[in-house]
């Protein structure tokens, strides 16, 4: 019998609610962004996007249930993120969707951010074979991850300080280019030159963990220097130096793990530069790239959906006294 | 008409349930700020103590705020799913007016006053008048000495609600025409909410989910600055 689930995501700048059938057909995917609003202040305010999510979450959640063309009756189970991410946002998401499994009498289901940013690949692709390396990178996190199996992964390396888009935000901010940064940058690199500065690859053959501090640095000082430059070229030699870091470890576990394929998860991963390597490699090296379309990659409620409906059918149902936690770890067993 | 009122504006969380019998049942919990976790639950157990089903409740009334952000959103939130769920409207009270309903009897000026944080209260002035209170000033969000210094300016005998009062204690009890109503009336409650809104259940003064409108009273520091650079 089809089983269909209302996903619910507030976890930082979006308000989102999906219908999602049997974990990979999206009926409904609705995202309503913040970004206008936070562009001014360079970054998002966490008390500007709270109130922003309490307006907009009822209109959303009921926009997604039209859209998918059905009624509470159909549900299964509702499911929304818990963490990790802004908790005065958070909690919109989480007692809307706990008010909503009791008046609705259906099963609340707690989810995990970033395991929902894996499902994401499982939506346009259900047939994905295991195990796959996955590179998750967005303004909060940079992870490389095995995932062997639904709900079974091992978190190989992460960011030991900013994270690969909080680096494209700065680096944007620095050169005065406005927020958010990565789709700024991604569009100016198109016309620079990647090679014209060789900025440092930190940590590039050493290991799985990130560090991208140290090349935001890097750019400040060199374009001190180097006031001359054009901004499209810092731009393309910036990402490029981000793209190489991330692809050259990503392709080095798929070896290492003998995974079957390498998907790349979350918001950065929207970014033309990274998308195409990922493209590259999978060819040269005779593996399935998977590379979600931009809409499922940065945040949105039809991968909060996708993963509560896995997690629904391996847990089963969270209690009604589920609070939001912040700084939530990514559920990896190593 | 039975009405469900959710009450998360201060330290305290609360869920009361009722209609033209009074309220028939009501939780309240102010430890440790657990709004989130304790809300959905509260609901349901304010349910099963009245013996009602929620698909009963033909209203949902919630504290607007003033108060502490993350906890009134929580409420809010709530508050507009179950309605949403429910498919019924929405009565939106201000949690100064629960503080000054619960002592609606006395011929002293009310002043609801509660804890805002960062040195700052939540208040308003209020009057009894026949048949509840009528608020005589607009809510604010003050220090608790330019408070003190404005009831200090009046010889009206007042009595002060609420936490601010308590937390600021020093500050106003040197006022001599000012009492405190006490720590049994620190926070605003679900069943003073339940009261308050069934009259105006009585006249429909209803709103749909979308309609309610929350009383912050206070900027995001965000739009604050960004509105003295762009003054400046």
């Amino acid at each position: 019998m089809d089983e269909l689930i209302l996903g619910i995501e507030t976890s930082c700048d979006e308000t989102a609610a999906a219908v999602v059938r049997n974990g990979t057909e999206v009926l409904s995917n609705v995202v309503s962004s913040q970004i206008d609003i936070h562009a001014r202040y360079g970054g998002v305010v966490p008390e500007v996007a709270s109130r922003a999510h309490v307006e907009m979450m009822t209109p959303v959640i009921a926009q997604a249930m039209v859209e998918a063309g059905v009624s509470k009756d159909d549900l299964t189970a509702i499911a929304c993120t818990v963490g990790p991410g802004l908790i005065g946002s958070l909690l919109i998401g989480v007692s809307s969707a706990k008010a909503l499994s009791l008046v609705w009498d259906k099963p609340f289901v707690a989810v995990n951010h970033l395991e929902a940013h894996l499902y994401s690949s499982f939506i346009e692709e259900p047939d994905l074979e295991l195990p796959v390396v996955v590179l998750l990178v967005s303004g909060g996190h940079t992870m490389l991850i095995l995932m062997e199996g639904h709900g079974k992964y091992r978190l190989l390396g992460q960011t030991l300080d900013d994270a690969a888009g909080e680096a494209y935000d700065k680096v944007a901010r620095y050169l005065g280019l406005g927020y958010p940064g990565g789709p700024i940058i991604d569009k100016m690199a198109m016309d620079g030159d990647p090679q014209a500065v060789k900025f440092p690859r930190a940590l590039a053959n050493d290991g799985y963990d990130f560090s991208f501090s140290g090349l935001k640095t890097s750019v400040v000082n060199y374009v001190r220097k180097n006031p001359d430059v054009a901004d499209v070229d810092i731009a393309a030699s910036f990402q490029e130096a981000v793209v190489d870091v991330l692809t050259t470890k990503a392709r080095r576990a798929v070896e290492e793990f003998d995974a079957k394929g390498l998907c790349i998860a979350g918001g950065v991963a929207a970014n033309s530069s990274l998308r195409e390597r990922v493209l590259d490699i999978a060819v040269e090296d005779g593996i399935n790239g998977f590379i979600p379309s931009r809409s499922m990659c940065t945040d949105n409620a039809a991968m909060i959906a996708s993963a509560g409906w896995w997690r629904y059918h391996s847990d089963g149902p969270a209690s009604l006294d589920q609070g939001a936690t912040s700084s939530l770890p990514f559920p990896a067993y190593a | 008409m039975l009405i469900l009122g959710i009450e998360s504006a201060t330290s305290q969380v609360g869920v009361a349930i009722g209609g033209h019998e009074g309220v028939l049942a009501s939780a309240h919990s102010a430890r440790d700020r657990r709004h989130a976790e304790s809300l959905t639950p509260q609901i349901k157990f304010v349910c099963e103590q009245a013996r009602v089903e929620l698909s009963e409740v033909g209203c949902v009334a919630v504290d607007v705020g003033p108060g502490l952000f993350t906890g009134l959103r929580v409420g809010l939130a709530s508050a507009m799913a179950v309605a949403h769920g429910l498919g019924v409207p929405m009565i939106g009270v201000s949690s100064l007016d629960l503080g000054a309903f619960a002592v609606e009897h006395s011929n002293r000026l009310i002043v609801p006053c509660y804890d805002a944080r960062r040195g700052e209260v939540f208040s308003a002035k209020y009057r009894s008048v026949p048949g509840g209170v009528q608020r005589v000033s607009e809510p604010a969000v003050s220090t608790p000495d330019e408070l003190a210094a404005d009831l200090l300016a009046g010889s009206d005998d007042a009595l002060m609600v609420g936490d601010g009062g308590e937390r600021y204690r020093d500050v106003f009890s040197g006022i001599s025409h000012l009492e405190f109503a006490g720590t049994g009336l620190q926070f605003p409650s679900a069943r003073s909410l339940v009261e308050l809104a069934h009259p105006k259940a009585l006249r429909e003064e209803f709103v749909q989910p979308n309609e309610i409108e929350p009383m912050y009273l206070r900027l995001p520091d965000a739009e604050i600055n960004w509105k003295t650079r762009a003054s400046g």
